[in-house]
């Protein structure tokens, strides 16, 4: 196919070959690169997060998803992967980041006076655990209960920790990927009759 | 087993067509774009022994450079690169846009378009050998006289010049060469075609389709869509690994390199340029006659002309037309076969963001990582202002509904710890139902050349004024309602709605601005896409469009653009051109 296509960039372009007038122009996924060998760097150091965010960040991440009989958020490294994302991000979802980070210190300092890195994972556990279900909703209009903003901080956090694990190849094997991309034909419904279910 | 790579790359030896600078030929026809349509027009003029050159803006593409296989957490970003927000911000408002194959499009920094500051308008494209057909959607509708007869019945703007009779052989030669998966329905709204065998449904979508049909009396069934189920025309069957917008190394969907604009060069007879920004067409206005094309060569950005006895235009409906406004002579002013002064006017693209979402708690079907991913999806066929049902006290003309229903992993679980990823894994049954609407036709819809701002290559650029009007909100809002109704009825829980309209451009279904008629006055093509001005000019792309209906358009295009080509090449053999 290539000898195909090539006619009229090799016509036009005297001196540059096919593959390098494709080569200009590929994704680094599609030159193959894998890119997310950063992860594992030995020398990796944060780009964004300071040394106690990180902490905290990997503490969370860890009671979030923890190792179970499969590996958890500190394995996945998913501090790294959100510390990169947050390296790019605009300056206000950095700074609803930070804040977020803060405000489990916050809880924590008032609860334990400590700052939630420092706790044992107990009481990490015991912290967290009420926000990390949907608040009641309250039934009264115009008397709107006041959301609880150290659980929308938490969930915030949640919702990415959760992304960044789960987008991981060690996500990926737990949620059953067996590292193919083909296993023949999409067969459907697989019920006899007319019961769904 | 699974297809290996090796056995689809090799290398085909294909004849050069000419020994001589390709620049100083002139050929019969030249075709301007080498996607879905300007593909067909390739092929179909050059296996009619037409010697044609056909222009690509882009570079050549090759399966080597497919990422269909490539798991996301390779890539450094996952998605989030700073390179694609800042080269194509526009762009990556497009779901097909990815960290994976953003060289595709177009950079937006370098192809810049404007818009009123009220009107935002997302112009997604491609530059690249193919164009959109390697990203496209793949769903392929026909329409039907309903649409093509639409003012003769609720009066609003015009008829086509064509029917649905006209254009059925078209269809035919189209689908029974890209190779289209479906159902046969027997519905009039949507002419059924000949189809390969279906793609299965999922039980929830089996559930739904029995729902509506019981409850509502209308019909759902599986996507038709441009992917094979069985092998055809020298293309092997899906392998069902699900992203087809990351290329395809079976060419299991339907893309021109790999099909269409791959037999034009086998001919002999086509020679491909590629890099070949089109400014212009030249004319001859003694004769009135096209005589060529003007490009900027991407890379070296040196002018070139290449000569021809007709020019095609298959650039895309807004590049196909800022090709014609940018062409503009002593005798015509106001752009290139434009004395209709419609040119450029009556942009059309589908309307979208109304639809619903629920959960059918009942269904226990985990979810898997693992494929098969069905690279389809269900369609509802339009059942609003039907010939059966009378109009529709709020809104004419109706909308489709796509979707699908299936077990997902559920992130958003409550809880943390093992609770919690036991919860994700058990997933959540999910039902969804998106209509594509249809966006009217109006005059005031248009696109124009901005006179203060040029692309990288020195072309001036368009300024795009479209909004979708009372019309096409009052489909949105009717499509979430009747959305929710279908799910609710069919047994789904915690329903959810939208009702807005997203901006337009966000379909990707962007057509009109050369519309065809029988009046010279009031279009700009005849019913063969030529020019009603200049004999030898010819728009075969999606600028034709009359209506946009709410059926996908690309098959209609390729159809449309068989069609065109066709009829040149008869004209061709009776020395008209």
């Amino acid at each position: 196919m290539r000898s195909a296509l090539c006619l009229g960039a090799a016509t036009l372009v005297p001196g540059l070959s096919f593959a390098q007038a494709i080569e200009a122009g590929l994704t680094p996924a599609a030159r193959g690169e894998d890119g997310s060998k950063f992860l594992s760097d030995p020398n990796w150091k944060p780009a964004f997060l300071n040394a106690p965010q990180n902490e905290t960040l990997i503490a969370l991440s860890d009671v979030i998803i923890p190792t179970t009989e499969t590996p958890g958020a500190k394995e996945a490294l998913v501090n790294r992967f959100l510390d990169l994302l947050l390296s790019i991000e605009p300056a206000e979802s950095q700074r609803q980041f930070t804040e977020a980070l803060a405000a489990m210190d916050t809880e924590s300092q008032k609860q334990f006076g400590k700052n939630f890195r420092e706790l044992a994972i107990a009481d990490q556990i015991w912290l967290v655990t009420p926000w990390s279900y949907p608040a009641d909703a309250d039934p009264w209009i115009g008397e709107q209960r006041r959301s609880n903003s150290a659980q929308q901080h938490f969930l915030r956090l949640k919702r990415l920790i959760s992304y960044a694990y789960y987008g991981s190849e060690i996500g990926q094997k737990e949620l059953g990927w067996d590292g193919e991309f083909t296993h023949g034909p999409y067969e459907g419904c697989e019920h006899k009759g007319d019961k769904h279910t | 087993m699974a297809p290996t790579k090796a056995a689809n790359t090799k290398a085909t030896n294909i004849p050069r067509s000419m020994a001589q600078d390709p620049l100083q030929q002139i050929y019969d026809v030249i075709v301007v774009g080498s996607g879905a349509t300007g593909g067909w027009a390739a092929k179909r003029l050059s296996e009619a022994g037409l010697k044609v050159a056909l222009l690509e803006a882009g570079r050549a593409v090759s399966a080597k450079e497919f990422t269909e296989h490539m798991p996301s957490f390779q890539l450094k970003y996952r998605n989030h690169s700073p390179e694609v927000m800042r080269t194509r911000p526009i762009q990556r408002q497009c779901y097909a846009c990815m960290d994976y194959n953003y060289e595709w499009f177009v950079n937006d920094l370098e192809n810049p378009y404007s818009t009123p500051a009220d009107k935002p308008f997302s112009w997604q494209r491609l530059r690249i050998l193919g164009g959109r057909s390697l990203v496209w959607g793949r769903q392929s509708y026909r329409l039907s006289d309903v649409d093509f007869k639409a003012a003769s019945r609720d009066g609003y703007d015009v008829d086509w010049p064509i029917s649905y009779s006209d254009l059925a052989p078209y269809y035919d030669i189209v689908e029974g060469y890209v190779g289209i998966t479906g159902a046969a329905e027997g519905n009039q709204m949507l002419p059924d075609g000949k189809f390969l065998p279906p793609m299965k449904m999922s039980c929830g979508e089996i559930r739904l389709r029995e729902s509506v049909k019981k409850n509502f009396g209308r019909t759902l069934t599986i996507g038709r869509a441009a992917i094979l189920t069985q092998p055809h025309n020298g293309r092997a069957p899906c392998h069902y690994c699900g992203p087809c917008e990351r290329g395809c190394f079976t060419y299991s969907y339907f893309s021109s390199p790999f099909t269409t604009v791959k037999d034009a060069l086998k001919t002999g007879n086509c020679t491909l340029i590629t890099d070949a920004i089109v400014s212009h067409v030249d004319m001859d206005p003694t004769a009135n006659k096209a005589r060529g094309v003007t490009f900027v060569h991407r890379a070296t950005k040196e002018t070139k002309q290449v000569s021809g006895k007709a020019v095609v235009l298959c650039a895309q409906s807004l590049e196909s037309t800022r090709i014609l406004l940018n062409s503009s002579t002593r005798e015509y002013p106001n752009g290139l076969a434009n004395s209709s002064g419609m040119l450029g006017h009556y942009l059309m693209d589908h309307v979208v963001g109304g639809g619903a979402s629920g959960t059918f708690e009942d269904l226990k079907t985990l979810p898997s990582a693992n494929p098969p991913h069905r690279p389809n999806g269900i369609y509802l066929v339009r059942f609003r202002n039907t010939p059966a049902e009378g109009r529709h006290p709020h809104f004419i003309r109706g909308y489709g509904f796509q979707g699908g229903s299936g077990p997902h992993f559920n992130l958003n679980a409550s809880g943390i710890g093992a609770d919690y990823k036991k919860a994700v894994k058990l997933g959540i049954y999910e039902v969804s139902l998106g209509a594509f609407g249809e966006s009217l036709a109006n005059f005031d819809n248009f696109c124009e050349i901005d006179p203060h701002l040029k692309d990288a290559w020195g072309i001036p650029a368009l300024r795009i004024s479209m909004a979708h009007g009372k019309n096409e909100a009052a489909l949105m809002h009717d499509a979430g309602m009747t959305a929710a109704e279908m799910l609710e009825a069919a047994g789904a829980r915690d329903v959810r709605v939208t009702i807005g309209t997203e901006m337009p451009g966000m379909a990707v279904h962007e057509v009109g601005t050369a519309r065809m008629g029988n009046d010279r006055k009031t279009s700009v093509l005849n019913a063969f896409g030529q020019s009603h001005d200049i004999s030898n000019l010819v728009v075969a792309d999606g600028s034709c469009f009359v209506s946009s209906a709410c059926q996908n358009p690309t098959l209609t295009m390729m159809a449309l653009c068989v069609r065109a080509s066709d009829h040149l090449v008869e004209r061709f053999k009776r020395n008209e051109v």
